[in-house]
């Protein structure tokens, strides 16, 4: 296989993150390589592909082709364990359930076409240190093994990390802050063009979710949380099971992961280093969605590396302007949600059906837009016994 | 001389998503398209794995 030498970025993943920040860095002029150690970019996918649409206008203002779109939402409706339910619709499109086989494969192609270089089934195998400082990689292209020298490694790999975490990064989920999941794509399953969410102990520490993808498609999955020891197959097979309009819906895939819903991971950058996307554990802490996150890090993180190349400084002095623009932009609303996720997990089902039965869908668009305070206060009033669980978020 | 077995695969149930390999907190699960392959000698039986796999297809003996 045709290998440079060397450099100027080497992007380990062609994920959301990786191939976001490759477009970047490649139209700033640098000589990037993007790999990915699966032989189809895309594919398979571990995601149940769901994306507000202001993450996508925020980071494609020209839109996204219309094949990247399984279908548009309009709103969403959240379950209660006792059945009661509450929803949030608009008159237009509000988000997008994805194809991410062709969305992945749409962004690498936009960052080739913005001159980076492009290799899949290639796998970054170790970090090459010279003089206490890293200064390329070692890479596997099936048979072939090579090694490569460059001035910035990004690491975008997702929740494996393995590179960033032998770079010393932060990167290792552990099991209380992570969600596992299972999912099922299934067919002639008709749903409305809203998400749904069930929560309560369907799903301990997690939600199931229906998430229409057009054509009567829809993933439809569970996570749980990892500690809870639930079982996210058996849950979701009994949630199928005991459902009558999944009677006659087929399983077209299985898919299934594990995904951060903790803190970001503070340090993301070194000498020579950046770690960007779910590898950085940046993903909402109360739904593991981290499409729009990996993207905006690549966006941001590219912005800064060609700065970094323009100046010939890859110092951690100068990459720290990515980890700082992150945390202005993004830090304080994540924390609050993961605020939210920690009171959510003390929550039993009565709990659940209380809150629900008593909130409207402006006070669910409030605590989504992270303002609990008054809705918080209305539910107290009704149920008092609740201040115990809730009053970390007044 | 032969390495202990650790840890142990049902490839009927893998799917090959990587959870495992997120939550080794020793690096010693790699995953390579639909390969799971696990350096038994680094493995410290922590048990993540078996309890992150969302198939339930790892068990740690
Ligand atoms: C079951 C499930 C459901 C989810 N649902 C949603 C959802 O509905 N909406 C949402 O926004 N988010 C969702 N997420 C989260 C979302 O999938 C991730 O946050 C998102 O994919 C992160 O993008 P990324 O580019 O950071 O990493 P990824 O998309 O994980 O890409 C990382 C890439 O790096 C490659 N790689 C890793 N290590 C190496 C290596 N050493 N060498 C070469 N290549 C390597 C991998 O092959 C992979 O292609 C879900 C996650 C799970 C598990």
């Amino acid at each position: 296989m045709r290998l440079m030498e060397r450099y100027d970025a080497v992007v380990v993943g062609a994920g959301p993150a990786g191939s976001t920040f490759a477009k970047i860095a490649a139209e700033g002029g640098m000589e990037v390589l993007l790999l990915d150690k699966k032989k189809e970019i895309g594919s398979p996918v571990r995601c149940g592909e769901g994306i507000g649409d202001a993450w996508v206008s925020r980071v494609w203002p020209q839109g996204i082709p219309s094949a990247c779109i399984g279908a548009r939402i309009s709103g969403a409706i959240v379950f209660a364990p006792n059945g009661k339910s509450l929803c949030i619709r608009a008159s237009h499109t509000t988000g997008f359930v994805l194809e991410r086989k062709i969305f992945d494969k749409y962004l690498a192609v936009e960052a080739a076409k913005a001159g980076a270089h492009v290799l899949a089934r290639t796998m970054a195998t170790s970090l090459i240190k010279e003089d206490g400082r890293f200064t390329g990689m070692r890479l596997k292209h099936m048979e072939e093994e090579f090694e490569v020298k460059t001035d910035l490694i990004v690491s975008a790999e997702g929740m494996e990390a393995r590179i960033a975490r032998e770079a010393g990064f932060q990167s290792l989920a552990t099991l209380y802050d992570v969600d596992t999941c299972v999912e099922y794509e299934m067919a002639d399953l008709p749903c409305e063009d809203l998400i749904e969410l069930y929560f309560g102990s369907i799903a301990p520490r997690g939600y199931a979710w229906v998430f229409p993808k057009g054509n009567q498609l829809a993933n439809v999955g569970i996570g749980v949380g990892g500690l809870t020891g639930a079982n996210p197959k058996k849950l979701l097979d009994s949630f199928i099971e005991k459902n009558e309009r999944f009677r006659k819906a087929e399983v077209i895939e299985v898919k299934g992961g594990v995904i951060s819903v903790g803190e970001p991971v503070k340090e993301k950058v070194k000498d020579n280093l950046m770690v960007i996307g779910t590898a950085a554990h940046l993903v909402d802490p109360t739904h593991g969605g981290g499409i729009g996150l990996a993207m905006e890090s690549g966006i941001i993180a590219g912005r800064v590396a060609v700065k970094a190349f323009q100046k010939k400084d890859f110092s951690k002095k100068h990459l720290m302007h990515y980890e700082m623009a992150w945390d202005a932009r993004e830090g304080n609303k994540l924390e609050k949600r993961l605020l939210l996720r920690k009171v959510l997990e003390k929550l039993n089902d009565d709990d659940y059906s209380n809150i629900i039965g008593e909130i409207s869908a402006d006070d669910l668009q409030k605590v989504l837009d992270g303002n609990y305070k008054s809705v918080v206060a209305k539910v107290l009033l009704k149920h008092p016994s609740l201040l115990k669980v809730l009053s970390a978020l007044l | 001389m032969s390495e202990i077995e650790k840890f142990r695969l049902d490839e009927r149930k893998c799917i090959y998503c990587g959870g495992c390999v997120s939550v080794c907190p020793v690096l010693a699960i790699t995953l390579e398209e639909t390969r799971i392959i696990c350096d038994q000698k680094k493995c410290t039986r922590c048990r993540a794995c078996e309890k992150v796999c969302p198939l339930k297809a790892i068990t740690i003996i």
